[in-house]
């Protein structure tokens, strides 16, 4: 037995150490009768392609010269009949089964589709030329090759089994309290931290209190800073000294701004308001929500100096506008690396920096 | 069992063809002959040559190892100040998302932003009246008229180019302050936003950190040999890799900058092999040739000064990715090329 090991070990490799491997090392020149065919030829179809984008292609004077679409439609003597049918997208969604489907919401028919983006902003260039490859050089951490980490302690502890009532409980919650936080992974060129999104919310006690022109104002303000529509919310908290009971009052709006908005909104924040604001050390050093979200208020007299509401403020009764709370949602799973993305942005930080 | 099972290992082994490279582990060096690469055998025979050229010149001196010369190179770099310029395409879609814009949201709510009667209202009036929309930068164009089909732009049109749009918007601006200020006889005034393109651009000035505006920089010093290379130097001992960067800049480029490093490690190296190894008498050793490690940097403000520089450097310039291409050895830009930023 011992003595046919080898040659059944050879047997089984053999084959593999001659067998050609999956890729063919040759360049495959087998010619079919078929390639020949007019609808298999592939050069005709490449030189069917313009070489040129259409933007760059020039065209004949005369022509750019006498082309006018509103004349020409005018010096018609009927007007072309409308569309007998034109496409409307189905108000609900049926299901998957049912003939009629919605457009993708990328479609410009779709009921739900949202134009944009206009515009490259700034904020996101300058994070795309500079601050992601600062970020990078200054979170890269070097191990010597053959490097490996010490194994970590398990994140939920087991129970010693000291005593009997131990079998089959769940295992203990890390030590100092039962949070489990985010794993923070290294940071690599796929995991730079940045900008996910932004949230304004603004609670408006007056709301329930006094009428809902507070409520109204402060949509229309938070609406106008951030160029997105604001939900809504109701209280779920019952305050009895501002008489808000849960599930009754609407107290609060907030605008939730990704991509484009969000960059316009932070741009306008970093660069216009926060320069501006008297007496304001900076943000918190200790907010945070452990998990690389950040989170710091406004008052009023400082939400009135966005440029948006600054341009027709007497629109405004001054007493309403609100102040809010805004959120920076950041990809990074640790505050500390949501400041230091933050700090780069041009966010200042005061007091204690906790981690 | 083992012991038998390798010997058929080493029995296939031999039956292709084989790579002796120790470094490599057995399984890896299976997982490598399976591929017939042509050039992972060429690995040997160029290794052979080196150790059979190595005793002739280790005969007359004494040497135990062949070392390099470790540098400490920066690239010093400043980030871009202006956005970049838009490709046509881009300019054509964010224009026809803006039109497209105009068409499916709701109007403008004037009341909100204007009181009646007011010279706000009137010079508002006036404009919605010539433009036909309440937005600046987006040309003649009502999404309400029955003419809104005609939302192309025609050949040579500008409504596109950001450029004009600033335009647009700034003459707005003027038209508006103009029309609602109480004095009359003095025009106002709204100043447009610089030029992208600066003197140094057009003089051609490669010194200049005015140049080049929606480009990252990089400092370029030429050498004693008249070469040109990324500002480097020596590491002295007992120093780190960091702090001998921050002296290389001092020496070489002066003390009147004020940079920031960008952290402790190095973003990128170069290895320079000698063609002929050179032989240190006093130390004993033998060189090889230079390995530069370059730590990174960002100028914030003042210029590179090269009257002071104790490094033998005789010309510096500020150039972007592109251009350190033509002035550097290619073998050199293929090593530095992807620390390098694209814009």
């Amino acid at each position: 037995m011992a003595a046919r090991e080898p040659s059944r070990y050879l047997a089984r490799t053999l084959p593999r150490a001659i067998a050609p491997s999956a890729r063919p090392q040759t360049l495959a020149c087998r010619r079919n009768a078929s390639d020949d065919a007019p609808a298999r030829r592939l050069s005709n179809h490449l030189a069917e392609l313009e070489t040129e984008s259409s933007l760059a292609t020039p065209l004949p004077a005369d022509t750019v010269k006498s082309f006018n679409p509103v004349a020409a439609a005018k010096s018609r003597r009927a007007q072309l009949p409308r569309s007998r049918y034109q496409f409307r997208p189905p108000k609900y969604d049926r299901g998957p089964l049912h003939p009629h489907q919605p457009p993708p919401p990328s479609d410009p028919s779709s009921r739900v589709f949202v134009p944009g983006p206009f515009s490259l902003p700034r904020v996101q260039q300058t994070y795309d030329a500079a601050i992601a490859s600062d970020i990078l050089t200054l979170c890269y951490v070097h191990n010597p090759p053959g490097f490996t980490p010490p194994p970590k302690a398990p994140r939920l502890r087991e129970w010693d089994d000291s005593s009997p009532y131990h079998k089959n409980r769940p295992l203990r919650g890390p030590r100092g309290g039962d949070v489990l936080r985010l794993l923070r992974k290294p940071i690599k060129f796929n995991s730079i931290p940045e900008l996910e999104r932004i949230t304004i919310h603004s609670y408006v006690k007056q709301a329930a209190q006094e009428n809902s022109g507070w409520l109204h104002v402060a949509g229309m303000a938070v609406q106008a800073i951030s160029n997105k529509r604001v939900e809504t919310f109701k209280s779920r908290a019952s305050v009895s000294t501002w008489s808000i009971a849960p599930g009754r009052d609407t107290v609060a709006v907030k605008a939730e701004l990704r991509g484009e908005d969000m960059y316009h909104f932070f741009g306008k924040l970093v660069d216009v308001v926060l320069p501006r604001l008297k007496d304001w050390p900076g943000v918190k050093g200790t907010s945070g929500d452990s998990s690389g979200n950040i989170t710091f208020g406004l008052e009023p007299e400082q939400v009135a100096l966005f440029p948006e509401i600054e341009v027709n403020y007497d629109m405004y009764p001054p007493k309403m506008i609100p102040g809010c709370h805004i959120t920076i949602h950041t990809s990074a799973q640790a505050d500390k690396d949501a400041r230091l993305l933050l700090s780069a942005m041009g966010v200042p930080f005061h007091g204690k920096i906790v981690n | 069992m083992a012991t038998k099972s390798n010997g058929a290992r080493r029995i296939v082994s031999l039956l292709r063809p084989s790579i002796v490279d120790t470094s490599v582990c057995r399984s890896c060096q299976q997982t490598l002959g399976r591929r017939q690469y042509a050039v992972a055998t060429e690995t040997p025979a160029t290794e052979t040559a080196s150790i059979a050229k190595d005793p002739s010149a280790s005969t007359t001196f004494p040497v135990v190892k062949p070392v390099y010369t470790i540098n400490a190179g920066i690239a010093l770099s400043r980030p871009p100040q202006v956005t970049r310029e838009l490709e046509p395409f881009e300019q054509a879609y964010y224009f026809y998302q803006k039109r497209l814009n105009e068409r499916l949201a709701l109007p403008f709510t004037k009341y909100f932003y204007f009181k009646r009667g007011t010279p706000a209202d009137e010079d508002w009036k006036r404009k919605i009246l010539d433009r036909r929309t309440a937005a600046r930068d987006i040309g003649k164009y009502n999404a309400y008229a029955s003419d809104a089909w005609n939302d192309e732009l025609l050949v040579d049109a500008r409504e596109a180019d950001p450029a004009h749009q600033v335009e647009m918007l700034v003459q707005d601006a003027e038209a508006t302050a103009n029309a609602t200020s109480q004095d009359t006889s003095k025009k106002e005034e709204i100043p447009r936003p610089f030029p992208r393109v600066t003197e140094a651009d057009k003089k051609g000035d490669e010194k200049s950190l005015d140049r080049l505006l929606p480009r990252t920089l990089y400092l370029l010093v030429q050498a004693k040999g008249g070469y040109w290379t990324l500002p480097n130097a020596p590491v002295e001992a007992g120093e780190s890799l960091r702090l001998a960067a921050e002296r290389t800049l001092a020496q070489s480029a002066g003390v009147n900058m004020n940079t920031w490093m960008v952290g402790y490690h190095p973003v990128g190296h170069n290895v320079l092999e000698f063609k002929r190894p050179a032989i240190d008498q006093a130390a004993g050793t033998e060189l090889r040739g230079e390995k530069t490690f370059f730590l990174k940097a960002r100028i914030m403000a003042g210029q590179a000064d090269l009257s002071v520089n104790t490094l033998g450097l005789k010309d510096f310039k500020w150039l972007s990715k592109e251009e350190i291409a033509k002035y550097v050895h290619p073998g050199y830009y293929h090593d530095i090329k992807n620390m390098l930023a694209d814009r």
